[in-house]
């Protein structure tokens, strides 16, 4: 019965280790998947049948650093396997705050919402002229919906 | 390397070589499925083949 097990990391090599996990597989056999979400820095998801084979993988890899004792339920790491769309809280209208590029700490109002690619067109508010700047989801901070 | 925007599979070509859809650059999260029977991620993800996929396509 397959299992997931949370893998400590070197910070920034959390794919490498994902990696040396399918390449040490092969040997071994017994891990099912490996998980790298990018929202967890520090830490993947390995599947196996034992938690033994990946500490004996883990002893001789570079990066890795230790296996944690509990195993997580597949609902606790659900999140993570659909991540939510950068844009799913904007809407037309609202104020925004640019939180980084080079309108970093600019007020905007939102005018268009690219869902696939999770892109938004705004006006900046203190521009004297509106022009409209496209930017990604995660750049920035929702301040007030349209009509508050 | 470029994810499939319709099944997330990676691969270094602009088109899926599985499913024939276009890819993109612009990916994150990264899962590796070995044994996609076995695998309870694979099953929720709706993964039936071994390989490299992104999480999240743009």
């Amino acid at each position: 019965m397959a299992k997931i097990f949370v893998v400590k990391t070197q910070v920034g090599q959390e794919e490498n280790v994902a990696n040396l996990f399918e390449k040490a597989s092969k040997r071994t056999g017994k891990i099912y998947s490996i998980l790298a979400p990018k929202e967890l820095r520090g830490y993947i998801f390995v599947e196996g049948e034992d938690i033994d084979t990946i500490k004996r993988i883990v002893r001789h890899m570079r990066y890795a650093r230790e296996v944690l004792d509990k195993d997580v339920k597949i609902e606790e790491i659900e999140h993570f396997l659909f991540p939510p769309s950068a844009v799913a809280n904007i809407e037309e209208g609202m104020i925004v705050e640019l939180i980084s590029g080079p309108f970093k700490g600019e007020k905007a109002k939102v005018t268009r919402i690219d869902e696939a690619k999770e892109e938004i067109t705004v006006e900046l508010l203190d521009a004297m002229v509106p022009i409209p700047i496209t930017v990604r989801g995660e750049q920035v901070r929702i301040l007030k919906k349209e009509g508050e | 390397m470029k994810a499939c925007r319709k099944c997330h599979k990676l691969t270094t070509r602009s088109t899926c070589p599985y499913c024939g859809e276009s890819t993109s650059e612009h990916w994150q999260g990264y899962l590796i499925v070995i044994d996609a029977k076995n695998s309870k991620i694979a099953e929720k993800m709706g993964i039936k083949m071994p390989g490299k996929y992104a999480l999240k396509v743009r």
